[in-house]
């Protein structure tokens, strides 16, 4: 009894210890490994709010800009050519 | 069609009284993540005077495209500068506008991604994230 009770009992609390402080640890986020499928709700970051086009600052619809927002410019940004000039970089990981 | 992306504003959206946390909280960062995001945004925008953003989520192919037409979304296109981070796909892009890009050259630009996409290799998007733009801005100085 002593031989197996104790360290199951053992093996229950640490792994109950565990299970509850990978659940109450970083506010409940879902951590990102890579390669594996990562289902979240898509966000974008704003210094300010009026630094979008459509002042309102509501939620956008990603892909479908020109039907989210209602603002004339918006709506010219969704479908005028891509400005020249602009400039960046792209990378894959 | 990807889900609604949420726009953070910086500061804490209004409460809306029913006592349900944002909708921000649902993406892929903590609370702790998303301060430190929000600081390092504020810093980056104050130090250099260039406009900051970061979006996380899905990109329609091309994807460069749907970057661009992020980055034309914001107000100040020429003076602002978009990380797109497609987790997913594992695609970062960043945008930068007419007057943003004389402020950081794409050398710069491509130094900044090659650090960051060693972050999100390695699974830390918010690390990769704020990394990027402390280089950005610091590439950028003080406008």
């Amino acid at each position: 009894m002593f031989f197996v009770g104790i360290p199951a009992a053992a093996v229950l609390v640490i792994a109950g210890l565990a299970a509850a402080g990978s659940r109450g640890s970083g506010g409940g986020a879902k951590r990102y490994r890579p390669g594996r499928p990562f289902d979240f709700t898509p966000v974008w970051f704003l210094g300010r709010p009026e630094q979008l086009a459509d002042s309102a600052g509501t939620a956008l619809t990603a892909g479908a800009q020109a039907s989210a927002l209602t603002s004339r410019k918006q709506e010219q940004a969704g479908r005028e050519a891509p400005a020249s000039g602009t400039g960046g970089a792209s990378d894959r990981w | 069609m990807e889900p609604e992306a949420q726009v953070t504003v910086g500061e804490a959206r209004p409460e809306t009284g029913t006592g349900t946390p944002p909708d921000v909280l649902d993406g892929p960062f903590s609370t702790r993540q998303l301060l430190r995001i929000d600081e390092a945004l504020r810093l980056a925008d104050q130090g250099t005077g260039l406009v900051f953003s970061v979006y996380v989520g899905g990109l329609d192919e091309p994807v460069r495209e749907h970057a661009e037409r992020l980055h034309r979304q914001l107000a100040e296109p020429d003076r602002s500068v978009l990380i797109a981070v497609s987790p997913n796909q594992r695609q970062l892009e960043i945008v930068t506008g007419k007057y943003a890009r004389k402020r950081i050259p794409d050398t710069y630009v491509k130094l900044a991604a090659l650090s960051m996409v060693a972050s999100f290799g390695g699974g830390d998007l918010a690390g990769g994230v704020i990394q990027g733009l402390d280089q950005l801005a610091s590439h950028a100085g003080k406008g």
